[in-house]
């Protein structure tokens, strides 16, 4: 099995032409400005004086650095800081409105739009139902239009300087590979399997794209932004049509060797034998845990009777889903309660092990079926403090995602915003005043026009 | 029809008729004789006034107190200043209508440090945790009030013709997520029509806005405006002098369904459910307040309303009769 697509455009060192004579600040000061720009924008060193301390570089220097990022617009004058026997100092504030980071999450019944600036702070955003079955060109041509309508008289597309993109993980599995899972459970995704979103992202709005699993990305974004803010060992579980969890440990998100780590929902439960998983096997987390397990669960419920509030909305809507299940488990059907906490026990169980080998400082629950009430989230604690050994659990937090659907576009701009601002990245692009105009993201975009010329040309995005 | 618009988070509807409380949260409701103040961006439109009738009725039948009625007037200062002197008043509830995404915050912010329970109503602002910050926010599914609006319009529109979309210059939740379910509507049943935008700044601007557009845009067919109070600016526009085009809003307020009793350019009306949505933020914050958690977003479906449903639709959103014609001016 290959690798995940990690997307991680132009990174190789482009061309630049030597002109004649003493080079400019653009063409020779890169890497200082990348590191002065680090400072001010991660908060480490925001006065002329501190600048100078922390980069170890002369005044000289300092200020024309500082001089070339506000005329980039960058920076700006900020407030006066407290005087210390002398001037007081003034600040510098990094302009996070400078740019934009558009972002995108695709599920398996829902996809996400927004806008992020340069901090990561998400400006607007948008959730809607879709039907994956329409298969990814369809979605990309939706997210398409969502991100022509979120650019529209919000800077236009010059301010998108990055794309950060979550898909599902077994969207994201190469066609190439051996097949994993068992095709006829995913013949939804299976036009996903190559289909080269980055790309195509890339060539519609003119800036990189950062591809990764809808797990990671919100394991990132409730680290930096959510019930994990401020821990750096965290185990971030997501609940919802299936079961998955990711992985930070020492503040770094762990991908595993293919990029694919995470797939709980794949455990063996020791319930359920006699039901087969897409992945094959009997018995596993996501056929006796997940929104999908708990939706047929609910209505097998309630057509043999065994809750009313089921069956009086199977009565009128034709359907029930695991968010009936957490409604009437809210109005006090017994039964949606039930199924809750068993959901939640099991859960828990397939914890424990993990707590016990990751000594996580806290685990998150994120999903729709996390925010469902205090039964599943009751559940999955009582399973993993019964089951993990003291030591691992003594300090840990046990918390609902604070973000909700928003964690994966937080996270998805915060890796984008990374990769970004890193330095060897930005000591390319930084002289230039935009990523857009980065020399090895113009040469992988040129490329890319020209490998999707010569077998066919695909029709323009429609505007919205 | 179901809804179809997720929350602000991605959260899933919870539908507002089905949001009550337990005999035994009733009871301890009751008991805890609560006081909850409601701060409204605005109380200029029967929309308000009829989300206010439904918290108010609500919280009377659990007696619980309104301690006090906040009219913002669409200005974000005083929505700020307003909750920051609630916060430290002797209440247990907040139930706000934030003026945007944005600018809010802080007001918001100062209620929830102070202990107190917040529900929202239509917008989220950013930074506002959903589940820890507040307890919900109550709406109408407005991505689906959007496609009955564009549904509404689209008899209006002649082959390759021009729709201008008049909407609010705001970062406003609902007013986006009716323009996106309007567009999304168009998209995919009137591919042939092209969409242009216009803003205004605020209510009263609504009539010049649409002049801007027209002259913008001269060869504009018909025209969706985000609410009924603007629309009705850009009724008086028209009445005014402005080119007639065909309009349609959301909100079935009484002047707006005067004019749609008319059969003048009017031509329909996506409406919400403002008593129900009203009541179901109540419901909320009283279930908060009693120790439940409420769902995080709770809808009641939009209502397609002409000229020849109006009658039924008044009985049904109203709870009275439409306003007769000879009350029309």
């Amino acid at each position: 099995m290959g690798a995940m697509p990690s997307v991680e455009q132009g990174t190789a060192a482009g061309a630049k032409k030597r002109r004649v004579g003493r080079p400019t600040t653009l063409e020779s000061g890169g890497g200082s400005l990348a590191a002065i720009l680090s400072l001010i924008r991660n908060g480490v060193a925001t006065t002329r004086l501190d600048i100078e301390r922390e980069a170890e570089l002369g005044r000289a220097v300092v200020s024309d650095r500082l001089a070339t990022l506000e005329r980039l617009g960058l920076i700006e004058e900020g407030h006066l800081g407290p005087a210390i026997g002398g001037r007081a100092p003034r600040h510098v504030r990094f302009r996070a409105e400078a740019g934009g980071v558009l972002v995108a999450q695709v599920d398996r019944a829902s996809l996400a739009v927004g806008l992020s600036d340069l901090s990561g702070a998400l400006i607007v955003e948008h959730h809607e139902a879709v039907d994956l079955s329409d298969g990814p060109d369809a979605i990309l041509e939706r997210l398409t239009v969502l991100f022509i309508w979120l650019l529209d008289e919000r800077g236009g597309k010059s301010r998108a300087w990055a794309i950060g993109l979550a898909l599902p993980e077994v969207a994201l599995i190469d066609a190439n590979d051996g097949d994993v899972f068992n095709a006829a459970g995913l013949d939804v995704l299976q036009a996903w399997r190559n289909f080269d979103f980055a790309t195509e992202l890339s060539l519609r709005f003119g800036a990189p794209c950062w591809v990764r699993s809808n797990t990671q990305m919100m394991t990132l974004g409730e680290m930096r932004a959510g019930g994990a803010r401020g821990f750096q060992d965290i185990l971030c579980v997501r609940l919802d049509r299936s079961v998955s969890a990711g992985v930070a440990s020492d503040g770094r998100l762990h991908r595993g060797s293919q990029g694919y780590s995470g797939l709980i929902g794949h455990a063996p439960t020791g319930e359920a034998e006699d039901i087969t998983c897409r992945c094959g096997a009997k018995g596993c987390l996501d056929v006796v845990a997940s929104g999908e397990a708990l939706a047929r669960e609910a209505l097998a419920a309630a057509k043999d009777g065994r809750s009313r509030y089921l069956a009086e909305m199977v009565e009128r809507q034709g359907d029930v889903t695991a968010n009936e299940v957490s409604h009437g488990a809210q109005l006090g059907d017994a039964f949606c309660a039930e199924l809750l906490a068993r959901s939640g026990r099991l859960v828990g169980e397939t914890l424990a092990p993990l707590v016990n080998l990751l000594n996580p400082a806290v685990v998150v629950l994120a999903g729709a079926l996390a925010h469902s009430g205090e039964i599943i989230l009751a559940a999955v604690r009582e399973a993993i403090y019964r089951r993990s050994h003291p030591l691992v659990t003594r300090d840990l937090r046990i918390v609902r995602s604070e973000l909700a659907g928003s964690a994966e576009l937080i996270g998805a701009a915060a890796l984008a915003l990374d990769d970004l601002f890193d330095l060897p990245r930005a000591r390319e692009w930084l002289p230039l005043g935009t990523p857009r105009l980065q020399p090895s993201f113009v040469n992988f975009l040129a490329t890319a026009k020209a490998q999707k010329r010569r077998p066919q040309a695909s029709a323009p995005a429609r505007a919205p | 029809m179901q809804a179809i618009g997720l929350g602000p988070h991605g959260e899933r509807p919870f539908p507002a008729d089905k949001l009550v409380l337990s005999d035994p949260e009733a009871e301890r409701a009751r008991a805890g004789r609560f006081a909850v103040a409601v701060v409204l961006h605005t109380m200029s439109s029967d929309w308000s006034r009829q989300e206010l009738a439904g918290i108010v009725a609500t919280l009377e039948h659990y007696d619980a107190t309104i301690f006090e009625i906040v009219d913002c007037r669409f200005n974000k200062d005083r929505q700020n200043r307003e909750l920051l002197r609630l916060a430290n008043g002797p209440i247990d509830a907040v139930i706000s209508l934030p003026i945007g995404t944005s600018g809010v915050l802080e007001g918001h912010r100062a209620v929830v440090n102070a202990g107190k329970k917040l529900v929202l109503l239509d917008n989220a602002p950013s930074g506002l945790r959903p589940g820890v910050d507040y307890l919900s926010v109550s709406s109408a599914d407005n991505f689906g009030i959007g496609a009955i609006a564009a549904e509404l319009t689209s008899p209006h529109v002649p082959n390759e013709g021009v729709v201008g979309i008049l909407t609010y210059e705001s970062e406003f939740f609902v007013t986006n997520e009716r323009e996106i379910g309007f567009r999304k509507w168009m998209g995919a049943e009137r591919p042939d029509a092209t969409l242009v935008r216009g803003r205004f700044a605020s209510v009263e601007e609504a009539g010049a806005a649409y002049e801007r557009l027209l002259t913008m845009n001269d060869d504009l067919d018909c025209a969706f405006v985000a609410w009924d109070v603007p629309a009705l600016r850009v009724l008086a526009a028209i009445k005014q002098g402005a080119r007639t085009l065909p309009i349609v809003t959301v909100d079935l307020g009484d002047e707006i369904a005067k004019e749609l009793r008319k059969g003048g350019p009017l031509k329909g009306i996506a409406a919400q459910r403002p008593f129900d949505q009203g009541a179901a933020a109540a419901n909320a914050a009283l279930m908060g307040l009693v120790g439940r958690s409420p769902p995080g977003w709770i809808t009641s479906e939009g209502l397609k309303v002409t000229r020849e449903n109006l009658d039924a639709a008044c009985d049904a959103l109203w709870r009275k009769p439409a306003p007769p014609p000879q009350q029309s001016r």
